[in-house]
Parts: C-alpha cells; sequence; structure tokens
C-alpha cells in the first residue's frame, strides 16, 4: 500500500503546485509598463531601428559624457560642417571671411534657419551658445579653439564674429567637432544660462528630434518639421540600447533591428558571420584612425633610429593585420591615412624584411650571443616590455603576433596587459617602452595629431625626445598651426609627416575602420566623414 | 524571540560599518584615480589642472579619514553622492533601475522555487526513477553551464530561431520569459537537490514509519511532518543563494539588456563611477545581512524542537 500510496500523494502534490505555478507564472508580470511605441511594428511610418550599446544620455549639446556623440549630431549642428577628405562646407553658416592677420573670424549665418520649436536661429543665439561653452573653459581645454578664443560679438542679427589671441588655422575644424560647439535653442537654456549643469529640453537645429526616450530601453527620433535642409526619407529613427554585442547580433538576425553601426560594436567573427550571409548588406568604411605601435624614443635602447627601423622591419603587418582582424582594418604604410587635409604626401613605406632588419641590428651594436637568443650590447639585453589593453582582443594578438616575430630577431617583448585607465595613465607618465596608440580621427586630425608631437604629456612627444630634430619639429608643429599662408602649411605638415616616417618612433600597423550592418530594405547608406556625426543622413528604406 | 531579533538588528551595525571600510579601502587601493578615469570617460584630456580641480571636486584631495568619514556620514542618509557619469544623485539612478531588478529577482525566485519544490519532492519519492534522472540532469546541467551562454542559446532557440519570444528589452511579460528562465536554472539546480537529500532523509525517520502504521494518509505525512522538516534546509539555501541571484542579475540584465541595477554597475565599473560602485557593494551587503537575518527568523518559528515540545504535550 505504501509504497503505492506515497507515489500518488507525491504527484498529486507535485501536479497540485505545477498547476498553481502555471496560474502565477500566466498571469500578468504586473511590470506596470506599457509597451513602448518603439517596440510595435508601424508600418505607416518610415522607420528604422538601430543599437547602440549605451543610453543616449541626456542630448546636452555642450557637454560630454553620458550622451552620445551620434544622437547629439542628429540633433545639434555645427556652424561648419566637416566632409569627405576634410572639406569644410556651410552648416549653419553660410559663409564666412577671415582677416589677414587670422585673428578675426565672421560669420554670415544662414537665412531662414529655425530651432525644433520654431524658435529662430540668429547671432544672438549663436553668442548665448560660445558664452555658455566658454563659462566652462577648463572642461573644454582639450580643443584649441578654446585657448585661444578672445570674445564673440553679434554683429547684426545674421552676423556672428569671433576674434582670437592669436592666429590657429584648426579653428574651422574645431567649430565642426560635434561638441561642444553646437546650438542649442532657447528654450533649452536653464535660468542661469550655464549649460553645464544641465539643459531643460533638447532643442537644435537639426533633421531630427528626440520624440520619445525612455533611459537604458530606448531614444525614437523623428523629422524635424522645421528643418531647414533637405528633410530625411526617412520618418523615424528607433534606437534601441543594447550593450551586449552578441545579443544585438541575434536581435539583427530576429529582424528586430535594421542596422548595426560603430566602431567595435559587435565582434569581429559575428561581422564575418553576418557579412557572409547574402540576406545582409555589410559596409567598411574608410578608415578614420590608425592603430599604431610607439616606439619611446627615451628608452636609451630605442633611441638609435636603426633599432626603430628593424623593429618596424622586423615583423610582418601584412599578414597580421589580415590574420588578427580578417580584413577588417587595412594594414597601414603611413601614420594618418591619406583622407585628412594636408595628409596626401608622397612617403615611403618601410617594408617588411627580416634580414634587412638583423643587419640594422648587427650595425647599432646589438649582437647575438653565441648560443643566445636575446642579442646583447654592453652587457645589456635587448629586451623590452610592451603593453597593451587586456580587454581588446586585438591588441592582445597583435602584442603576442609581435613577440613572436620579434623573438625571431633576438628581441625580446616582455608582455603587459592592463586596465584601460591604467595603460593610459603610464602613457602620460612616459613610463612605457612599446605602446599601442590611436590618433583622434575626422575632424579632428591632422592638427591635433601634430599637436601632440609638440606638446608634452600625451606620450607622443616623448616618444620622440631623443629625435635630433626634436626642437625643429616642434617648432614647424608651432608654424603649421598658426600659419595663415595654405601653401606654406602643406610645406610644413610635409615635412612633419616625413621626419616621422623617417624615424620610425610612430609605427603605423592598420587603418581602423567603421562596421555597418544592414538589412536590404535600407538604401543609400553613406559613412559620415566626421567620426563622431550620425550615418543618417540621405539613408533609405526599401518597400520591402 | 523579540530579545533575539534585537540583538541581531544591533550586530547589523558593525557588519555594514565593515563593508564600507572595505569597499573604501578597495576602491583606494586601485591603481586608478576616479578623477582621471571620469576624464577619459568623458573624451577630455587630463591636464594637471583639471585634474587637480576634479580631484577637489570629488573630494579626493582630502586626507582619506575625512574622506572615509564623510563618505559614512553621507551613507546614513543614504546619500551616495552623484554619479560621476550623470552629474544625478546616485540614490535617484539607483531607485530608478531597482524595481527592474526586483522584478527579475522575484520572478526567477518564484519560478525557482515553483519548478524545485515538486521536482525536488519527486526526484526523493521516486529515486532512481526517470524523474529522479531527469530532475539530476537538470541540476547538473543548471549548475555547469554559464548563464550568460544560456541567455545566448535561449534567445537563439526562443527567439531568433522560433521567434515566440523578443530578444531582449523590457516592457510586457514576454520579456520577462528568457532572462527569468536563465536566471533562475541555476537556482533551480541548487535547490532541488538540496530537497531531493533532505525529503530521503526525513523518508527514513522513523516518525514517518510511525505515521504510517498509524494508518495516516501519505498525503497527509508528507505535507504535515516531511515536507515541513524537509523545507528547512531549502529556506537556509534560498537565502545562501542571494549572492548567486545577484551576480545572476548582473549577467542577465546585460544580456537581455535588461534596464536594471546589475547593468548600471557593470557601466559603472568599466567607467570607474566610485559613488555608483560604493551605492552597489552597500546595498549588496545590506542584502546578504537581511536575508541571513530572514533565514535565522524563518528557522526560529519553524524550529523542530518547538514541534517536538507541541507532540510531546499530545
Amino acid at each position: 500500500m505504501s509504497v503505492q500510496h506515497r507515489k500518488s500523494s507525491a504527484l498529486t502534490l507535485a501536479t497540485m503546485l505545477l498547476l498553481l505555478f502555471v496560474i502565477v507564472g500566466c498571469s500578468n508580470t504586473g511590470s506596470g509598463d506599457e509597451s513602448s511605441s518603439a517596440a510595435s511594428d508601424q508600418t505607416s511610418t518610415k522607420s528604422i531601428t538601430m543599437s547602440w550599446p549605451r543610453d543616449i544620455g541626456t542630448m546636452n549639446p555642450h557637454t560630454y559624457n553620458p550622451s552620445q556623440l551620434f544622437a547629439q549630431s542628429m540633433l545639434y549642428e555645427p556652424l561648419i560642417s566637416y566632409q569627405k577628405d576634410g572639406k569644410l562646407e556651410p552648416a549653419l553658416a553660410e559663409s564666412w571671411t577671415i582677416s589677414d592677420d587670422g585673428k578675426v573670424y565672421t560669420f554670415k549665418l544662414r537665412q531662414g534657419v529655425k530651432f525644433s520649436d520654431g524658435t529662430p536661429f540668429n547671432a544672438e543665439i549663436v553668442k548665448k551658445n560660445f558664452d555658455a561653452v566658454m563659462k566652462n573653459k577648463d572642461t573644454h581645454s582639450w580643443l584649441g579653439i578654446v585657448g585661444v578664443l578672445d570674445k564673440t560679438e553679434v554683429v547684426d542679427d545674421q552676423t556672428f564674429r569671433m576674434t582670437l589671441t592669436e592666429p590657429y588655422y584648426p579653428v574651422l575644424q574645431d567649430l565642426s567637432v560635434v561638441r561642444p560647439f553646437r546650438f542649442l535653442g532657447e528654450a533649452g537654456f536653464p535660468d542661469d544660462g550655464d549649460t553645464s549643469q544641465g539643459i531643460k529640453e533638447p532643442v537644435g537645429t537639426g533633421p531630427w528630434m528626440l520624440a520619445e526616450y525612455k533611459q537604458d530601453e530606448y531614444a525614437v527620433f523623428k523629422r524635424n518639421p522645421n528643418y531647414w535642409g533637405t528633410a530625411p526619407k526617412v520618418d523615424q529613427i528607433t534606437v534601441k540600447i543594447i550593450p551586449d554585442g552578441e545579443t544585438r547580433v541575434l536581435a539583427f538576425e530576429k529582424g528586430d533591428l535594421d542596422l548595426i553601426y560603430g566602431e567595435g560594436v559587435i565582434s569581429l567573427d559575428a561581422f564575418q558571420q553576418l557579412r557572409d550571409n547574402d540576406e545582409y548588406v555589410t559596409q567598411l568604411s574608410d578608415p578614420v584612425g590608425t592603430r599604431s605601435l610607439l616606439l619611446n624614443s627615451s628608452n636609451p635602447k630605442l633611441s638609435d633610429v636603426r633599432v626603430r627601423m628593424a623593429l618596424q622591419q622586423g615583423f610582418n603587418k601584412q599578414a597580421m593585420v589580415e590574420g588578427v582582424t580578417s580584413g577588417l582594418e587595412d594594414p597601414a604604410d603611413t601614420v594618418l591615412s591619406k583622407n585628412y587635409p594636408y595628409t596626401n604626401v608622397d612617403l615611403e613605406p618601410i617594408t617588411y624584411d627580416v634580414e634587412k632588419s638583423k643587419a640594422l641590428l648587427d650595425e647599432a651594436g646589438w649582437k647575438l650571443p653565441a648560443g643566445g637568443t636575446v642579442r646583447e650590447k654592453d652587457g645589456q639585453q635587448l629586451d623590452f616590455e610592451m603593453i597593451f589593453d587586456k580587454t581588446d582582443p586585438i591588441q592582445k594578438a597583435m602584442a603576442e603576433t609581435i613577440q613572436a616575430e620579434w623573438s625571431e630577431l633576438g628581441v625580446k617583448v616582455n608582455l603587459t596587459g592592463l586596465e584601460l585607465t591604467v595603460q593610459i595613465k603610464r602613457l602620460k607618465a612616459n613610463d612605457f617602452d612599446l605602446y599601442f596608440w590611436y590618433n583622434y580621427g575626422a575632424p579632428y586630425d591632422p592638427h591635433s595629431f601634430i599637436n601632440v608631437v609638440a606638446s608634452p604629456g600625451f606620450g607622443i612627444s616623448e616618444t620622440l625626445s631623443a629625435l635630433p630634430m626634436k626642437k625643429e619639429l616642434d617648432d614647424q608643429v608651432h608654424a603649421a598651426l598658426s600659419s595663415t599662408d595654405e601653401t606654406k602649411r602643406q610645406e610644413l605638415y610635409g615635412s612633419i609627416l616625413k621626419t616621422l616616417q623617417e624615424q620610425s618612433a610612430i609605427v603605423p600597423i592598420s587603418y581602423i575602420k567603421k562596421t555597418a550592418v544592414y538589412q536590404k530594405k535600407i538604401s543609400n547608406f553613406i559613412f559620415p566623414a566626421n567620426r563622431d556625426e550620425n550615418p543618417f543622413v540621405g539613408i533609405e528604406l526599401g518597400n520591402q | 524571540m523579540i530579545g533575539y531579533i534585537g540583538k541581531r538588528m544591533i550586530a547589523i551595525i558593525p557588519i555594514v560599518f565593515i563593508a564600507t571600510l572595505v569597499t573604501f579601502a578597495l576602491i583606494h587601493i586601485s591603481p586608478v584615480d576616479p578623477a582621471e578615469a571620469y576624464l577619459t570617460a568623458a573624451h577630455i584630456y587630463p591636464t594637471p589642472e583639471l585634474l587637480a580641480q576634479k580631484r577637489h571636486e570629488f573630494g579626493l584631495d582630502q586626507p582619506l579619514l575625512t574622506q572615509y568619514a564623510h563618505t559614512i556620514q553621507k551613507i546614513a542618509k543614504l546619500d551616495f553622492g552623484t554619479s560621476y557619469l550623470t552629474n544625478k544623485p546616485v540614490w535617484d539612478e539607483v531607485k530608478l533601475r531597482l524595481p527592474a531588478t526586483a522584478e527579475l529577482a522575484f520572478w526567477s525566485m518564484l519560478l525557482s522555487v515553483f519548478v524545485s519544490i515538486p521536482l525536488g519532492i519527486l526526484a526523493a519519492v521516486y529515486k532512481n526513477s526517470w524523474i529522479d534522472m531527469v530532475s539530476r540532469a537538470i541540476s547538473y546541467f543548471g549548475a555547469s553551464i554559464p548563464q550568460f551562454w544560456l541567455g545566448y542559446l535561449l534567445i537563439f532557440f526562443f527567439a531568433v530561431k522560433l521567434d515566440w519570444l523578443p530578444v531582449e528589452g523590457r516592457g510586457s511579460w514576454e520579456n520577462l520569459v528568457l532572462p527569468t528562465i536563465t536566471l533562475s536554472l541555476i537556482l533551480i539546480a541548487v535547490y532541488t537537490r538540496l530537497l531531493r537529500s533532505s525529503v530521503l532523509e526525513q523518508l527514513q525517520e522513523t516518525y514517518v514509519q510511525y505515521a504510517r502504521t498509524r494508518g495516516i494518509r501519505e498525503r497527509v505525512i508528507m505535507l504535515k511532518h516531511v515536507l515541513k522538516i524537509a523545507i528547512s534546509p531549502l529556506i537556509t539555501g534560498m537565502g545562501m543563494s542571494m549572492g548567486k541571484l545577484l551576480t545572476g542579475t548582473i549577467i542577465v540584465e546585460q544580456v537581455f539588456s535588461w534596464p536594471g541595477f546589475g547593468r548600471y554597475f557593470v557601466d559603472a565599473i568599466f567607467n570607474r563611477d566610485i559613488p555608483v560602485i560604493q551605492c552597489y557593494v552597500f546595498l549588496a551587503a545590506c542584502l546578504f545581512i537581511v536575508c541571513n537575518l530572514l533565514v535565522d527568523l524563518v528557522q526560529l518559528v519553524m524550529d523542530p524542537r518547538i514541534s517536538a515540545k507541541g507532540r510531546a504535550e499530545h
């Protein structure tokens, strides 16, 4: 009896509990959240859904984190926009004049521009925005213009003038960056005018306006009906916040996302897998930055140009870049790619040549001892420490590849994986031998790049410190940045880039590109020339 | 009883104090300067002047003891400072996100209890039968599979391939299904085995034999006697598995884009947003302490000796 009985009662009990669970489970979870319109598929509107790893942030045009650049650029516009190959084109300013001494810039503002709330865009509001930015000068001191801006004036309703303390040619490029010099409408300003503490509402002149927003979940942008330029072809952009790269790919494969866009937003494996699938379109942008390896010449072993040259020639860049990045990056011959202003200079690429490399090391006095594997000179071994970001799989793989290839030359490399913040700290303290470094990209380069060549504290000037012509290089940088003569400026850039190429202290490895993966219904997708801008200009939706 | 609770409540204070001290020490041992992390995260080049200004703003230029005293004073008022990243009060940000995490934890706990109790009982009653095998398989699987991977697998099959459920996000009950299953599987694994072994143990007890000979129905024996005692280790287990639940929410929220506290914490770690990290650790410590206290109280109420007394009076 007992066994039978026991079993039946246990089964009854289990069934009761399971039934209860089903009842509870099927009742509403009571999250209290209404389904968002973002989640509902609206067929009437032309809508594109993309994902972003982080919340779009406060949408304040004058502050940094946690606001996301691409989203800020959807709402707020610059006076001047940065276009392909570094061409500067009129945006909210339709023309500008520069005084002969290079200090006074006068901007004629575009007529008929309105903010998304219908209020007019004029010199008054331009000045108000400039004042708000300059009130927090310290925060923005990284941008060259902030250091040289002396005063701003409203000449008349459509004319705005600014005066610099000294000539600084990249002022126009600086005005094209996504933050902080973009324009918030009157309604967005707090009562005291200090936007650094927050804004009332995100009102801009851009083609989009923020229609719906749920922190950490999604943001919906709709067309700005008052937009002065060509209206976007789609009605709505929905940005879903998906922090995890794999989840992003799964959501895309399910069809929840129309577009995945950005730098490093999906893994290399995932990108390849999507690229090999005919259902989707994948695109790579022009180079947006260079991955370089700094050979710190302030280390005595690296102060000899022959050693630096040997190291650059001693690893197979082409094979490494293709192997590690699966073709997502291109091998780089020069520190700056040629799609920036003034960088289209003829420079001799430094090619892979192991024999030459060994000969150079011998010539520099670093000899392989009998039976040894590491070269020596005056009782010292030729060994270096390479620091890399331990969370970056590409850096790690490249560090290991270079370590293996250089060991063939008799050069010992010790690898140290660090947290990014520690890495940056060591770069600034000049406490490194070999370091993976990236330039800033468009629209910040080439002027930001040459600026760090001459300014201590960024790691680059230190890397170049043992170059015999360092002083001359610094003078050329200062001359270029303050030059008002275009031809002279091009000459100076050419000379600076040539010196850097010949000195081999900054070894170009690869050109980084942005990736885009999208469904076939999307057409006319164009990568923005400005690295930080949004990619929705011109994007269209087919009838699929 | 009241005295016991009072004593336990007082004991909480030094534990919380130690928790804050450990967090504070860990943050200050770390080689990264928060001011620098803040500027780096904000894409601002940290010039020495800016660093000094930020350090002053964050109070990092004061002696450690003063900083710690300030921290304690503030925490006592539930003031965790402002997030380095958003410039908003941390407590407000946390309050916004806690409901999502609580919702996820609640349903996962509920699911695991409702699955593991019948499964554990059945596995014990039908020892070595197929149901026992199934429960064992679920337990091994649940205990060994990495949560993030389980999350991806579930998304792949149920959201992408079968298109039954959404991939990510929060909103409707459908959004809750996959994260809840992901989070509860490990708990189910633990609870089922716990309950199985304790039910088996009780079934060997003489009081069960005695009850049977008295002709008491099996169901009554199970519910009134066996389960009442066998459930005790499960309750302890639930208290002990708070840690699993907490770490689980961090992973699951990341995988399913669930806008909760765990995800916020991950972001804070990456950005070295120290006030947020401090707040998280403090709340986690409090949660552990409260759970332990609750478990002890429940055990006290269910103490078998009390029922033994009851039986003695028969």
